[in-house]
């Protein structure tokens, strides 16, 4: 009964942060300065009657709540409106998001494999030179700009070797997604690497582990068994927050490897002023951003029981 | 990073270089410019992202749509008018002209291109309730005025009469010699569509069915899918010697021309500040295509420092176009002499005269005859489209030149400068157009007078004197004196000098080493006529 509850009032939360959210994005998008439809048409302004004709399709002479609750409406029966292209948001999400989604998963298996990895490694020889590069190395990597990253890989990868695509997803898992996943692996898997191997290093000193090893169980069992496990609470904790945004889509990324991914129709939408739009992929990616976080807390309880019993 | 401008035919097209995202990957069959058509005449076009691929509703499909259409007439490199699908245009009055139509020409779905498949599409294009953004494009016609607002008192244009199946007249409210030319490739609004089209629009926004050398290869579902096209075989115009071509949407300019380089990419557009580099790293296969388009930096009318007429023509004279164009566009554009681009027919290059000619003495000795000047004065430019070291050099030149405050300010998106441009939050901004037919009536229409689409962003000159002129001009009984007077209009806006032309615009396209060459007219590539090595 307690849990119900629990996840009653969490869910209501939700709710309220969903609402409150789409308010205030619908509000940031129509306080942008300039007009939606003149920013649509750009050097070349259309006819007055043209103006007025799609204002009124888009309702973007009705004050600012009725245009928010006719969105809200619609959105209670699945629509999620149109963009200033007359093309449906709904559409737009179908068509972008498993890319992006793609892209998400294979950076977050990238973290997972080769942040964790290297925190174990680093934890395991601690205070070695390997230790030591490894802090270095991750250290940089997350100092450097993720654009600065993807354009560098582009060009050595994509055009001086070219072993794999300039840009694009025409080539396929994995050959199209490796060079622009990778890149926004570097920065999460660095944390990883460090969360984990903070971790490790604490729990390798910590008593029971004494206790154990004095048992006689071996090293093997006692870095696999009691350690690791108890050492990944961080950095899942990390990794699963970081699916979140992952799956929200990278602008930058997406941008320089012309990827058709949620973040890349985010920056457009924002350029030109689409509110609903903006609004759509910002409610989905809140949906996700939500659903990720129920999802932490889940896996917190699977992985320490005393979270479970609290 | 995006560089678009989006003001007609010009921007369009520079911005084809601009960019988006691409395809799917639901169509990666005939992507491949290695081995896309069996015989390898296949190439990819770098683009922007593409709205609609309707013609008369579409802002940014200019290169894909020209595959698909052609148009009733075309300017030759040298100028000259060449009739396309018409076999004629002619008038005796300038007022009502007649179009025929070439015989045997069919839609690519097999329907023979008649007079009422443009009488049709022509009148669905004006009806203003249609809200088709190009509908602008039939404003001179007869009737147009009555199809506008929310209930327009009639359907169709009265200034359209169908002769017999190849043969129509249209009707024009005002007597225009430039109207065979406004029937050219920019005015993609003018392209005719077939019966098929109207019964399911929507559809045929997705597969357009044309009268030009390329069809629609598969449905192009999705804003970033590629749009493929192939030779449409029973085209009755010059055959292209491409079999296929690849319209790849990118988001990045600097993306396309990064797969440019990587050799995925055989033709893109190169952005304004990518000259130098693109010079070194693509050498002849870079060229610079002359374009109808004009820089301007326009003077607020309404601030009373610019009231005097030698203040402005001393900001003119201060400012070094040669030294900007060596430092900013490595010498890829044109210093401005005129206030049409020196690729329009008749463009009256010099008539700006010595306020045109960088001279900073005489422009210190003017500004301080005027009385001088007080205060800051602000430079207002677009932010966001690269244009940053541009305007800083002009805030310089200016600074330095005259000795006076003057700071290059970018406003943080396009509709944010139009605020600001109505705000009057400038002392001169940054104006630009882009002709969407290759003559200097648009140009001088759409900025110096009242009515013009982009009269606010000329600072809102306009006066009797100059309509009247203009009007002259339009009438004239032949194109050689229209020349003539489109001169005197020049001459005489430049005797208020509202603004500075600055550049006659060139666009950028960077080849692949399969492009042998490039043809063009007024800016555009004609893809039709693009051959392989």
């Amino acid at each position: 009964m307690a849990a119900a509850a629990r996840w009653g009032k969490r869910l209501g939360g939700l709710a309220i942060v969903f609402l409150g959210v789409t308010f205030i994005i619908y509000l940031a998008v129509f306080a942008l300065p300039g007009d939606p439809i003149r920013a649509f048409a750009g050097d070349r302004p259309l006819s007055e009657s043209v103006v007025s004709a799609l204002r009124a399709k888009y309702h973007l002479d009705d004050p600012l709540w009725r245009q928010y609750l006719d969105y809200l409406l619609g959105l209670f029966q699945g629509d999620l409106g149109q963009s200033f292209s007359g093309r449906p948001v709904a559409e737009q999400l179908a068509n972008r998001w498993p890319v992006t989604v793609v892209l998400a998963l294979t950076a977050w298996v990238l973290e997972i494999v080769f942040g964790l990895g290297l925190g174990v490694v680093a934890a395991l020889k601690r205070g070695s030179l390997i230790d030591h590069g490894l802090l270095a190395l991750t250290v940089l990597a997350s100092c450097v700009p993720v654009f600065v990253l993807g354009v560098l890989s582009q060009q050595f990868f994509g055009v001086e070797l070219g072993w794999l695509p300039v840009a694009g997803v025409r080539d396929g898992w994995p050959l199209s997604y490796i060079l622009p996943a990778s890149v926004i692996a570097v920065f999460g898997l660095s944390a990883v690497s460090r969360l984990m191997r903070g971790a490790m290093v604490e729990n390798l000193e910590a008593d029971y582990v004494r206790t154990v090893r004095a048992h006689g169980f071996g090293e093997g069992r006692i870095v696999g068994l009691h350690v690791m496990r108890n050492s990944l609470i961080p950095a899942s904790t990390y990794l699963a927050t970081d699916l979140g945004y992952l799956l929200g889509g990278s602008v930058i990324i997406e941008g320089i490897f012309n990827l058709p991914g949620v973040g890349n129709l985010l920056f457009d939408s924002i350029r030109a002023h689409e509110g609903p739009t903006v609004v759509g992929i910002a409610t989905a990616l809140i949906v996700v951003f939500l659903l990720t976080s129920v999802l932490v807390d889940a896996l917190h309880a699977l992985l320490d029981p005393r979270v479970r019993r609290g | 990073m995006k560089l678009s401008i989006r003001a007609g035919l010009g921007v369009a097209l520079a911005a084809a270089l601009s960019l988006g995202l691409t395809a799917c990957g639901n169509d990666s069959s005939s992507d491949d410019p290695t081995s896309g058509a069996p015989d390898g005449a296949s190439i990819v076009v770098a683009t922007e992202t593409i709205d609609h691929l309707t013609p008369g509703n579409h802002y940014s499909a200019y290169i894909a749509i020209l595959s698909l259409f052609t148009p009733l007439t075309s300017l030759t490199q040298d100028e000259q008018l060449e009739y396309q699908q018409a076999e004629s245009v002619t008038s005796p009055d300038g007022l009502t002209w007649t179009i025929k139509l070439r015989a045997g020409w069919t839609f690519h779905n097999g329907e023979p291109v008649t007079s009422d498949s443009y009488i049709d599409s022509w009148n669905y294009l004006a009806y203003g309730p249609n809200a088709w953004v190009n509908s602008g494009q039939l404003r001179g016609v007869v009737g147009f005025d009555e199809m506008q607002g929310e209930n327009p008192t009639a359907q169709t244009l009265s200034g359209l009469t169908k002769v017999d199946d190849l043969t129509f007249t249209v009707e024009l409210k005002v007597p225009d010699r430039q109207f065979p030319i406004q029937l050219s490739d920019g005015q993609t609004g003018l392209y005719p569509m077939p019966k098929a089209a109207f019964d399911d629009l929507e559809a045929y926004d997705h597969f357009p069915i044309g009268n030009g050398p390329f069809q629609m290869s598969d449905i192009w579902a999705s804003d970033r899918d590629d749009i493929v096209v192939k030779a449409y075989a029973d085209y009755k115009g010059a055959k292209p010697a491409l079999s296929q071509i690849t319209f790849r949407p990118y988001q990045d300019t600097n993306t396309a021309y990064t797969d440019a380089l990587a050799g995925n990419v055989d033709i893109t557009a190169v952005a304004g500040g990518k000259t130098a580099i693109a010079q070194q790293e693509f050498g002849d296969r870079l060229y610079a295509l002359d374009a109808p388009g004009v820089d301007l930096l326009a003077f607020n009318s309404n601030d009373p420092r610019f009231a005097d007429v030698r203040v402005r023509q001393a900001f003119s004279m201060a400012i070094d176009r040669e030294a900007i164009n060596q430092a900013i566009f490595s010498n890829s554009q044109i210093p401005a002499t005129s206030l049409t681009s020196p690729s329009m027919p008749g463009d009256p290059a010099g008539v700006c005269g010595d306020y045109c000619q960088f001279d900073p003495v005489a422009a210190k000795a003017l500004l301080a005859e005027a009385g001088g000047l007080e205060g800051q004065v602000v430079l207002l430019f677009v932010g966001g489209w690269g244009q940053e070291d541009l305007f800083q050099a002009y805030a310089n030149q200016l600074r330095q030149n005259l000795e006076l405050d003057v700071v290059a300010t970018p406003s943080t998106d396009f509709a944010d400068f139009q605020v600001r441009l109505e705000n009057g939050e400038y002392a001169l901004n940054r104006a630009r157009w882009g002709a969407l037919y290759p003559s200097q009536q648009d140009t001088l229409h759409s900025l110096y007078t009242a009515a013009g689409d982009g009269n606010y962003a000329a600072g809102g000159y306009h006066n009797a004197e100059v309509d009247a002129l203009l009007a002259a001009a339009d009438g004239a009984s032949s194109l050689e004196e229209s020349f003539a007077g489109y001169r005197q209009v020049q001459e005489r806006i430049f005797a208020d000098f509202p603004v500075i032309p600055t550049f006659g615009n060139r666009y950028l396209w960077a080849c692949s080493e399969r492009i042998d060459q490039l043809p063009s007219a007024a800016g555009s590539v004609y893809f039709a006529r693009v051959t392989l090595k």
